[in-house]
């Protein structure tokens, strides 16, 4: 999308332009929407430029009473906050945590929207179709600190409904310590990621079911291909274009949690002193290094790193997007 | 499509009902077992044994909420930046959209470029929290809606919208004599009112879940919203002795069940806008991930 703005912007930018006289000219003849836009312009170098220039603090000694200024006038401090970071001695354990994480989630709840929507394409009951989607997106829309709520209420030690049941009929003997435990918070994050997300992205995935041509189940069915055939052989490669995109970009987000959601809010709201030496990411970490402590310049750095490989990730999966499947995200 | 139904379809049909069940199962249970709780009275809910309906059926844990001041008035603030923050947000953000639609805008190349740049790069948190601190946005209401009043995914589908409108539209305007305020206002956004419900919608939704600017970028105690309140319960209730009895007095409300009626308030909303919202979604989700 965005690229067809530009492009037919530099269509447009013919000969006539280079008379500045004109370009003035025309700039005060539509004032007023120059106004609206220049609004929204001074805004963004406000709240997303300025940050962008506060990188520079990872390379500083900054301290916040210096305030904006500071930024720029704190003395240098070289690479000294960087390598304070990889000589952190939990270092070695908060990278692992945040790539652990990252990959299971893209392992265990991408194939799962997809499975949703094939299941739910072959409903025959609109109704029943319409009410099983209306509740899958539900989550979506609830915030990660009722997730949590709701987890506490099911999972925790001395309240959680799940301990109470297993108990009450014998499975268990005392309760199983799900939301302390550093062994458990890997598994319990991914499925509760994809408790939230999993109804949510299976619209884009029906959206592409929706698009096969119908004519090629009918002709299946004739030939004599059985249900399980015709999703194999029909539906699965039909939504092949689309998989291999959702993917793709899902890896450009992979460190933010990709398809389903905030890393950065599942660990710091469900992670606690028992289970910090799995629930520890470089985000959670920068985080409170930087606004609890106050080490502005190294969490700074911390950022900086997880934003770079981000980045990164993001080209490189937009890019090999464009290959594969010609269409992408810019 | 041959209606014939062999072995295969009914077994295929039956897992997929099976399983479908479950999501269901799954997914509402959890909803519906907090709103039964949150109508049980406290001191009873401790006992456990409880799945499907209340024991002691009470409104007390409502009450409780209600009129302890620190949650009201965390209602209060969470209410009042929903409201103002979708305001300001679809405002803004169709003012610009308008703007940028121009298809003879001076300067539109390098503003497009400008607005591109900022959806995927930014500082991270620590360098827009001094930004913050130094517009002296910290501990203001201003904070939960003044950073975020432009939104450039929906910059995006407006500008889209506004270029998929008749240019007749704005033409005969002009011809009447109108300027660019009256034909934005007048003209715009009237018939813009699909995207605006669209764009108020997700806002507002995003506005009311919204907790970490008041985690940390508020301190004042009457600017906290309800899902920060609700971390301090649910961070509270994990000390046991807290869980079992609220107060003192003859109150059978505790912890506990204060925190699950707090989890209800939080979702009620959510769920009344929830029918209106849902017409419109898949087609936003369809624009804002893949792009063919």
């Amino acid at each position: 999308m965005e690229r067809n703005f530009i492009q037919e912007n530099a269509a447009q930018a013919g000969p006539a332009i280079h008379d500045q006289a004109s370009i003035w000219k025309r700039f005060k003849k539509q004032r007023t929407l120059q106004v609206f836009v220049l609004l929204g312009i001074v805004y963004l170098l406000i709240f997303s430029y300025t940050p962008m220039f506060g990188i520079l603090m990872a390379f500083k000694q900054y301290t916040i009473v210096t305030g904006i200024r500071g930024i720029f006038t704190s003395p240098w401090a070289g690479l000294q906050n960087f390598r304070e970071f990889f000589t952190d001695y939990r270092f070695g354990q908060i990278v692992r945590n945040t790539l652990a994480l990252s990959i299971l989630k893209v392992v265990f709840t991408f194939p799962l929207p997809i499975l949703f929507a094939i299941m739910l394409n072959e409903l025959r009951n609109m109704v029943f179709k319409r009410f099983v989607q209306t509740v899958s997106y539900l989550p979506h829309f609830i915030s990660w600190v009722v997730v949590v709520g709701l987890s506490y209420s099911f999972f925790s030690s001395e309240v959680g409904i799940v301990n109470r049941l297993l108990m009450g009929i014998g499975i268990i003997g005392k309760p199983l310590t799900i939301l302390t435990d550093p062994n458990s918070f890997w598994g319990f994050a991914v499925g509760s990621a994809a408790w939230k997300e999993m109804g949510w992205w299976a619209i884009i995935f029906l959206a592409a079911i929706a698009g096969i041509n119908p004519s090629l189940y009918e002709a299946a069915q004739i030939d004599g291909a059985g249900r399980l055939a015709r999703i194999r052989h029909i539906t699965l490669p039909g939504i092949k274009g689309t998989v291999v995109v959702v993917l793709i970009l899902t890896v450009g987000s992979i460190l933010g949690g990709g398809l389903v959601g905030s890393n950065f809010e599942q660990s710091l709201l469900l992670g606690n002193d028992i289970n910090n030496p799995t629930s520890e990411i470089v985000q959670t970490y920068a985080f409170k290094v930087g606004l609890s402590q106050g080490r502005f310049s190294f969490a700074a750095a911390i950022d900086l790193i997880q934003s770079i490989i981000s980045v990164t990730l993001v080209f490189l999966s937009n890019s090999i997007a464009k290959r594969v499947s010609g269409s992408s995200l810019f | 499509m041959l209606s014939r139904r062999n072995a295969e379809d009914w077994m295929v049909d039956s897992i997929i009902h099976v399983l479908l069940i479950l999501v269901i199962i799954t997914t509402a249970y959890p909803f519906y077992y907090v709103f039964m709780m949150s109508f049980n009275a406290g001191t009873d809910s401790t006992i456990g044994g409880l799945y499907l309906w209340p024991r002691v059926l009470t409104l007390d844990n409502y009450a409780k909420f209600f009129s302890d001041a620190n949650w009201f008035k965390a209602l209060e603030v969470t209410v009042a930046r929903t409201i103002i923050g979708a305001f300001l947000g679809v405002v803004f953000t169709l003012m610009m959209a308008y703007g940028l639609s121009a298809k003879d805008l001076v300067f539109r190349r390098l503003y497009f470029t400008l607005v591109i740049i900022a959806m995927y790069f930014s500082g991270g948190l620590i360098p827009y929290y001094v930004v913050l601190r130094s517009l002296h946005l910290l501990n203001t209401f201003s904070v939960y809606v003044i950073p975020t009043m432009l939104n450039t995914f929906f910059l995006l589908i407006a500008i889209s919208f506004f270029r998929d409108l008749p240019a007749e539209l704005r033409e005969s305007a002009h011809i009447d004599g109108a300027g660019e305020v009256t034909i934005f206002s007048r003209i715009m956004i009237p018939v813009s009112k699909p995207l605006i419900a669209t764009m108020g919608l997700f806002i507002g939704v995003g506005q009311w879940n919204s907790w970490v600017d008041s985690a940390y970028f508020v301190q004042n105690n009457d600017l906290r919203t309800l899902t920060y309140r609700m971390i301090e319960i649910i961070n509270s209730s994990k000390v046991p002795a807290n869980s079992v009895a609220y107060a003192a007095g003859a109150s059978t409300v505790t912890g506990y069940s204060l925190e699950l009626t707090a989890l209800v308030v939080s979702v009620a909303p959510i769920l009344c806008v929830y029918p209106f919202l849902q017409k419109y979604f898949v087609h936003g989700i369809m624009l804002g991930s893949v792009k063919e």
